[in-house]
């Protein structure tokens, strides 16, 4: 049981047309953990998220979710996930609290008493039509529908987009609830900061792939971090080191990049010049992206054809 | 890009005013492109009827007497009410007949294409929040819908001088051609301003549309209504901008002053839909929403509830409306007895009945199975609608499956049509019942109306098949399924139509009770027809990928 994990996709491949938005995909998602899903604009999140919901079908690769397949297996399954899209188009006729209602019924089980205090915790007024609604409410509607269903997947796609500062602490603080009760959520996001605080692990996508996948201290790990360092002696010889790069010198104060595995013979070279100051800055998950989203530019002219 | 002009924090008033109209002529440009395949069409139709028409009448009836043998037809107050005033039917001649029998279609089709356009660049634009880029960008409050106003005129124009030219191609008199093609272009363009107000009222392009169409419908029957009581109209023709248009009586009298009537109409809607345009806000109505349940009752929580209470507003607004047209109809059954004394053997063409009371009846089922046919194309419309809208895909992640997603609505749908037919056909019979004292014609208007309603079902498991085959068709198919069954049942005799054309309307194999007795097969043969176009729907739609383009 505990052994399978909650999303496995290997190759996948999804076309439209001349255009692949998925190529050979590969993404693994734990039981129980928050899996953030990184990636620029078009690089292939939302697609692998309806993929994942038996929406689109795949060209080629496996894909299972909780063990079953979600093209053949979509009712069965959808039993026991909800799915918020970073768009809600809700019924403009319909109240957003029957909207709700209407999504979490038909996903099996509805919280009531949770769906209430949900309701009162975004600060959602279920009374209005949905044509009245802002972006930011039509997207609370979705997200207080699948965090009312008992469920126990989520699938997450900019959850968040349009919520205010205040909305985010409490869409987080419900993401904490949902996970210390077990559930998985799949979290694709462009809110650096939520992926920080939430996710146990991160996959960044780029041009249909998953690049990198890990905990945020194992792809900072793989990252480089700053150092700038204060001593009695002049340290030109770090430069030499294999593990070091960038280096500059200035009125004492040196400052580099350092591989993460050369820090300890990085070290080693510091101490005997007498260290009177130093700083090490891990990389943040905004530097460690900036490196893959940039490359998509150039990437992009460079793909095969 | 720093030298444009356009800097209104520094225009005077004057220049203000002229700023709501900003970006006009791009936005015309961008209209015409984005409607360049679907306004060449409706434009098309408008000069395909003349050419049709002119083309098929001299097959029709070869001589002068021929002619004269059906004008009756026409002259009648059962054509008089689907057609005209009829003007000149006592000395007919070819353009005579056309202008009484066929410019009245002219004219519906003019305001149809006109509310659609108008309605289309406006208020759709605005609801699906595209229009909110645009107006962000430099244009003006009253640039949308000026520039849709603007290409309806251009369409207008154009379809008045296609229509112009085509008749006087057929040898018809000049003036009496020019007066069909500006009573045409002026009956588009007095819709083109009822839309521009309707634009205003709701905040959806549907209801919108359907307020401006359900104008058209009050004027068509305003004017049924008034021809029908006389040759050559009433005061009641007077009320109507349809029976403006007709009142010009082409190629007979060539009446001028209609048509300054039609233009005064089309000045006073747009100028109101402009002063409303300015009365409200950006997307909204100028009816405001009112709160509505915190919590959805327990029937939307099943897939069945849900499409019940989405297809609802639909099925209530066809409803009414096709009710409404039949108890009209069932009320005027007294009038076309009266009438009937002196009936032409020729208006059996019609009614395929020398005995004009059951040809009536039977006549009166297949009429409304053309616009049950026509709800059951709608309706399976706004499939489309929630799949392009992303809802689709809401609902189908959760634990809805494809299979409970379609075939509830097809079964909403379906139960919609045959409880709208059931109920026209009562109410039609007992509006003839009670003009005419005679109460078995309840029985018999049900059964006729009850007879046909296999053929909007078949029309019900084509929409369903060609949504899960190709989604992207069901409208226009579905819709020219629709036209084709409407020329077959209306004019499918009168127009002399080939046999293979009428075989592929299904409401042709359907015989017209109680002029013919009941058939079993036909029926069943639709309904079988039905039934596997419907499983081919549904395993299509299983087998393929949700809201791709
Ligand atoms: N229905 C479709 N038809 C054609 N191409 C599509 C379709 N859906 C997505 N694509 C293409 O697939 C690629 C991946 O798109 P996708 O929406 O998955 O990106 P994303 O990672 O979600 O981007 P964003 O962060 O902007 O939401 C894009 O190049 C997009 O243009
Ligand atoms: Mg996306």
């Amino acid at each position: 049981m505990t052994t399978t994990p909650a999303i496995s996709i290997r190759g996948l491949i999804k076309n439209f047309g001349s255009t692949r938005a998925l190529d050979s995909l590969n993404l693994e998602v734990n039981q129980g953990e928050v899996h953030g899903f990184l990636g620029p604009n078009g690089a292939g999140k939302s697609t692998t998220i309806r993929v994942l919901l038996g929406l689109l079908h795949a060209d080629a690769g496996t894909v299972e979710v909780m063990g079953g397949d979600p093209w053949k297996d979509a009712v069965a399954l959808h039993r026991r996930l909800a799915y918020v899209p970073g768009d809600v188009e809700l019924w403009p006729n319909l109240t957003g609290g029957e909207a709700i209602d209407v999504f979490a019924r038909l996903r099996g089980k509805l919280d009531r008493t949770r769906r209430n205090e949900l309701c009162e915790r975004f600060d959602l007024d279920p009374t209005k039509k949905a044509r009245t609604y802002s972006k930011g409410n039509r997207q609370k509607v979705a997200l207080i529908s699948a965090l009312a269903s008992d469920v126990e997947l989520l699938l997450l796609d900019e959850p968040t987009a349009g919520l205010d500062p205040l909305m985010e602490v409490v869409f987080q603080q419900a993401i904490r609830e949902v996970k210390d009760a077990g559930t998985t959520v799949l979290l694709s996001s462009h809110i650096l900061s939520q992926v920080e605080v939430l996710a146990d692990r991160i996959s960044i996508v780029r041009q249909g792939s998953v690049v990198e996948t890990g905990s945020l201290d194992e792809l900072r790990h793989m990252t480089r971090t700053t150092v700038i360092a204060e001593t009695d002696h002049p340290a030109p010889h770090l430069a030499q080191l294999s593990g070091v790069h960038d280096f500059t010198e200035q009125e004492g104060k040196v400052q580099f990049q350092l591989d993460g595995d050369s820090f300890d013979e990085a070290m080693q070279s510091l101490t005997p010049l007498g260290i009177r100051s130093l700083v090490a800055h891990p990389p943040t998950l905004e530097q460690l992206l900036m490196r893959h989203y940039g490359d998509a530019a150039t990437g992009a002219e460079e793909a095969p054809r | 890009m720093t030298t444009t002009t356009r800097s209104p924090r520094h225009r005077k008033p004057a220049v203000a005013r002229a700023s709501r109209l900003v970006g006009t002529g791009t936005m015309i440009r961008l209209a015409l492109r984005r409607d360049r395949f679907r306004l060449p069409a409706w434009i098309a139709a408008h000069g395909l009827l003349v050419v049709y028409i002119g083309s098929a009448l001299p097959q029709l009836a070869p001589t002068k007497e021929d002619l004269a043998g059906i004008s009756s037809l026409l002259s009648q107050p059962v054509g008089r009410m689907f057609t005209g005033p009829a003007f000149g039917m006592d000395d007919v001649t070819y353009e005579r007949f056309f202008a009484a029998g066929y410019v009245p279609y002219l004219f519906i089709l003019a305001a149809l294409m006109n509310i659609m356009l108008v309605i289309r660049h406006t208020r759709k634009e605005e609801q699906t929040g595209r229009a909110e880029l645009i107006r962000a960008s430099v244009t003006g409050r009253h640039t949308a819908l000026t520039a849709a106003l603007i290409v309806a005129l251009l369409a207008n124009i154009a379809a008045a001088a296609l229509v112009i030219v085509l008749a006087v191609m057929l040898e018809y008199a000049l003036v009496g051609s020019m007066l069909v093609g500006f009573a045409t272009g002026l009956t588009g363009l007095a819709f083109a301003g009822v839309a521009a107000i309707t634009a205003q009222l709701s905040e959806f392009s549907r209801s919108a549309t359907g307020m401006a169409g359900a104008v058209l419908g009050v004027a068509f029957v305003l004017r049924a209504l008034g021809d029908m009581v006389a040759v050559g109209g009433s005061a009641l023709s007077w009320a109507s901008p349809l029976g403006w248009a007709a009142q010009t009586a082409p190629y007979v009298e060539d009446r001028w002053i209609p048509l300054v009537l039609l233009a005064g109409f089309a000045a006073v809607t747009i100028t109101a839909g402009f002063v409303l345009q300015r009365r409200r806000d950006f997307g909204a109505s100028l009816i405001p929403p009112r709160p509505g349940p915190a919590h959805a009752a327990a029937s939307l929580g099943h897939p069945l509830g849900l499409a019940y209470r989405l297809q609802r507003g639909g099925m209530l607004g066809w409803g009414s409306a096709i009710l409404i047209l039949g108890v009209i109809n069932g009320l005027f059954t007294q009038a076309m007895l009266d009438a009937g004394e002196d009936m032409p053997p020729q208006l059996s063409a019609v009614f395929g009945s020398e005995q004009l009371l059951d040809g009536y009846v039977g006549f009166l089922g297949g009429f409304t199975g053309i616009f049950i046919a026509a709800y059951v194309v709608y309706a399976m419309q706004t499939l489309k609608s929630e799949e392009d809208a992303g809802r689709a895909d809401t609902v189908l992640a959760t634990a809805v499956s494809r299979m409970g997603w379609l075939s509830t609505h097809v079964v909403v749908i379906a139960l919609g049509s045959v409880v709208i037919t059931a109920v026209t056909g009562l109410s039609t019979g007992l509006g003839a019942a009670t003009v005419t004292g005679e109460w078995e014609l309840v029985g018999s208007l049900f059964l006729a109306h009850f007879a046909v309603v296999a053929a909007p079902l078949t029309v019900l498991g084509l929409c369903a098949a060609l949504f899960g085959l190709v989604p992207r068709v069901v409208a226009p198919v579905g819709w020219l399924l629709v036209a084709l069954i409407g020329i077959v049942e209306l004019f499918g005799d009168l127009l002399d139509l080939p046999e293979w054309l009428r075989t592929l309307s299904p409401l042709w194999h359907l015989a017209s009770v109680p002029v013919e007795g009941f058939e079993t097969m036909p029926m069943m043969v639709l309904l079988g027809a039905t039934l596997v176009l419907l499983a081919v729907g549904l395993a299509a739609f299983r087998r393929r990928q949700v809201n791709v383009v």
